[in-house]
C-alpha cells in the first residue's frame, strides 16, 4: 500500500516537474480531442444507428452495413471508384515522371528552372477554377470540344450529360495531367541520385532508356510508391470533382462512394448510413496504407547521404 | 560537376531541342485553359458569340470591376481563414513538436502515438460527424467553425515533421541556454524556432495552400454569402452571373490571382520546401 502510494506520489511529482511539456501540448490535446477523436469515435458509434444528426438516433445493429451490400447506387459507385483509382495510379507514374525526366535530362539549370516554375505554378490556382473552365469546355452548346467537332464536321456530344462517356470526361479532365507537385517530388528524387552511379553506367555504355529503367526507376521507387499510394487514397476519399462537375450524374454514371456518403449525410439526413459508408472507406484506406508500408518494399532502395 | 559536363557534351543538340519542344508543348497544353479563361474575361456578349476562344479587341476591362465587387469579399474571407488557421497551426504544432522532441515526461509515447496515429484517420471518416459536432457547438456560419477544425487537423503534419527536426538539434545548445538561466519558453523561442525557420515557412505555405483550396468543409459550414471563402464564393458567383461569360471569367481570373502572385515571390521557398526534407517516405 505504502509503496504504491509512494510511486503514485513520485509519478505526480514527475508530472509536476515536467508541467511545461503538458502545458505546451495543451492546445493540441484539447483540439484533437474535440475535433479529431470525438468525430472519429462518433462515426464508428453512429454507424450502428439510424440517425438524422439532430435527435439521439435508434440503435439498429448491423442494419446500415447490410443496407450497403444491397445498395445498387453504392455498388455502381464502387466500380466507378475502382476505374478512377486505377487511372489515378497510372497518371501518378506517367506524365509527372516523364516531365521530371525531361527536365532532369536537360541538365541546363536555367531552362530547367523555367519549366519547373511553369509546371508548378498551376498548383496554387484553386482547382475549382480549372474545373469550372473545363466544365465550360464540355458545355454541349458553347463548349470548346463541340466547337472543335463542328469544325471537323462531326456531330456534337453532350459530354458530361451523356451517361456513357461522363466518367471518361472526368478522367480526361486536366489533360496533359502534369501534376506539378508530383513532378517536383520525382525531380528531387532524380537529383538526389549520386553522380557516381551515372558515371559507372556511362562507362558501361548504357543508353538513356536502359539508364531510365535500370537506374532511375529503382532509385526513385520510394517516390513512385508514395505518389501511387497518395493517388489511390485520393481517389477513394475525393469527391469534390464529382460534386462540382456532375453531382454523381447523369443518373449515377459518375457516382463514387465518398460522394454517396456526402449526399446521404447532408442531402438525405441519413447520417447513420453515411457514417457506415465512411467507416468502410476508412477501413479500406487503412488496409491499403498498412499493406503498403508493411509488405511492399522497393527492390533496391538507395541508402546513404 | 564533372558528370554534369560529360552529360551535357554527350547529349546531342538535336535531342536537347526535341526535349525542350516536348516540354514546351506540355506547358502550353497545361496552361491553355487558363489562357482561354483570360481571353474570355475580356469579352462582351457579342465578342463571345463570334470568337469565343481567341483574343478579341477592344478588351472589355469593365468586366473586372464588376467581378471584383463580388469576389473581393470572398478573397478577404479566405485571407482571414487561412491566416487564422496557419497561425493556430504553427502555435499548436511547434509547441507540441518541441515538447515531444525535447522533454522526457510520463506518458510521452502515449501522446506521441495519439497524435501521429491521426495521420492514418482520413477526413472522409470524420466529415459527417464533424459537421454534426460543429452544428451542435453552434459554429455553423461562423469563422470559428472553419478555424478550429482546420487547426486541429493541420497541426498533425506540422508536429510529425518538426518533432524529428527539433530532436536533431544538438542538446548542447539547450544545455548552455539552461545554464544561462533561459526558461523553456525562451529556449523554444530563441533556439529551436530560429533554427527551423525554413522548415516552418515551408509548412506554413503548404498549410495555407490546403486551406485556401478547400471546398467541402466551407460548403458545409458556411451558407451566408458575406462569410464565403473564395472556392465556394466562386461557385455562388458562377450561379449569379451565369451566361454573362465575360464577367464570370473575370471572376475566375480574380480567384486564380492571389496565390499565383504570392507564388511569384515565394516560388523558391515553395519549390525547395516541396523537394527537400518535408516530403519523404
Amino acid at each position: 500500500m505504502l509503496s504504491q502510494s509512494n510511486t503514485k506520489k513520485s509519478l505526480l511529482r514527475e508530472v509536476w516537474k515536467k508541467k511545461y511539456a503538458y502545458l505546451f501540448m495543451l492546445p493540441t490535446i484539447i483540439l484533437i480531442g474535440i475535433f479529431s477523436y470525438y468525430p472519429a469515435f462518433s462515426a464508428f458509434y453512429h454507424s450502428f444507428f439510424q440517425w438524422n444528426g439532430y435527435t439521439p438516433g435508434v440503435y439498429i445493429g448491423w442494419e446500415n452495413y447490410k443496407t450497403m451490400v444491397q445498395d445498387p447506387v453504392l455498388i455502381k459507385s464502387i466500380s466507378n471508384m475502382i476505374i478512377l483509382l486505377i487511372w489515378g495510379g497510372i497518371l501518378a507514374v506517367t506524365m509527372p515522371l516523364f516531365t521530371a525526366e525531361m527536365i532532369f535530362w536537360l541538365k541546363s539549370k536555367k531552362t530547367g528552372d523555367i519549366f519547373r516554375f511553369l509546371f508548378v505554378a498551376p498548383v496554387v490556382i484553386p482547382s475549382v477554377v480549372g474545373w469550372l473552365v473545363w466544365r465550360f469546355f464540355y458545355d454541349p452548346t458553347i463548349g470548346l470540344f463541340n466547337t472543335i467537332l463542328g469544325w471537323l464536321g462531326l456531330p456534337p456530344q453532350t459530354w458530361l450529360g451523356d451517361p456513357n462517356i461522363a466518367l471518361y470526361c472526368l478522367m480526361f479532365l486536366g489533360f496533359p495531367w502534369v501534376n506539378g507537385v508530383s513532378m517536383l517530388i520525382y525531380l528531387a528524387g532524380l537529383q538526389n541520385i549520386p553522380s557516381e552511379i551515372f558515371d559507372s553506367v556511362i562507362v558501361d555504355g548504357a543508353n538513356r532508356f536502359t539508364r531510365f529503367f535500370k537506374i532511375d526507376v529503382p532509385l526513385i521507387m520510394g517516390q513512385i510508391k508514395l505518389l501511387i499510394i497518395l493517388a489511390v487514397i485520393g481517389s477513394i476519399q475525393g469527391f469534390t470533382l464529382q460534386l462540382i462537375m456532375t453531382n454523381g450524374g447523369p443518373g449515377y454514371a459518375t457516382m463514387v462512394p465518398a460522394l454517396w456518403m456526402y449526399l446521404n449525410g447532408v442531402a438525405f439526413q441519413k447520417m447513420g448510413y453515411a457514417c457506415a459508408i465512411g467507416v468502410s472507406l476508412f477501413i479500406v484506406i487503412f488496409l491499403l496504407t498498412y499493406i503498403n508500408t508493411k509488405y511492399i518494399r522497393s527492390g533496391t532502395e538507395y541508402e546513404g547521404s | 560537376m564533372k558528370v554534369l559536363k560529360e552529360g551535357e557534351s554527350e547529349m546531342k543538340d538535336k535531342a536537347k531541342i526535341l526535349v525542350i519542344v516536348v516540354l514546351a508543348i506540355l506547358a502550353v497544353l497545361t496552361f491553355y485553359p487558363f489562357v482561354i479563361m483570360l481571353f474570355i474575361s475580356f469579352k462582351d456578349i457579342s465578342q463571345f458569340d463570334h470568337a469565343r476562344f481567341t483574343l478579341t479587341f477592344p478588351l472589355h476591362w469593365e468586366n473586372y470591376p464588376i467581378a471584383w465587387k463580388q469576389m473581393s469579399r470572398y478573397i478577404l474571407n479566405s485571407i482571414y481563414i487561412s491566416t487564422g488557421t496557419v497561425i493556430g497551426v504553427l502555435i499548436c504544432g511547434t509547441l507540441t513538436a518541441y515538447a515531444l522532441a525535447r522533454f522526457n515526461f510520463p506518458g510521452k509515447m502515449f501522446f506521441y502515438y495519439a497524435i501521429i496515429s491521426l495521420m492514418m484517420i482520413p477526413g472522409i471518416l470524420t466529415l459527417i460527424p464533424s459537421f454534426v459536432l460543429v452544428w451542435y457547438l453552434g459554429l455553423i456560419n461562423t469563422r470559428w467553425g472553419l478555424w478550429l477544425p482546420y487547426i486541429a487537423g493541420g497541426q498533425i503534419f506540422v508536429i510529425f515533421v518538426l518533432r524529428t527536426f527539433f530532436a536533431s538539434i544538438p542538446e548542447d545548445l539547450f544545455e548552455s541556454a539552461r545554464i544561462d538561466g533561459a526558461s523553456e519558453l525562451q529556449s523554444f523561442w530563441h533556439i529551436a524556432l530560429p533554427l527551423s525557420e525554413h522548415m516552418v515557412a515551408t509548412l506554413a505555405v503548404l498549410n495555407i495552400l490546403g486551406t485556401w483550396n478547400d471546398i467541402i468543409w466551407p460548403l458545409l459550414v458556411i451558407t451566408r454569402d458575406e462569410l464565403r471563402t473564395i472556392t465556394i464564393g466562386l461557385l455562388a458567383f458562377q450561379s449569379m452571373y451565369v451566361t454573362q461569360w465575360g464577367i464570370l471569367f473575370a471572376g475566375y481570373v480574380i480567384a486564380a490571382l492571389p496565390l499565383l502572385i504570392a507564388f511569384m515571390f515565394t516560388s523558391r521557398l515553395f519549390i525547395e520546401g516541396l523537394t527537400s526534407g518535408a516530403i519523404k517516405m
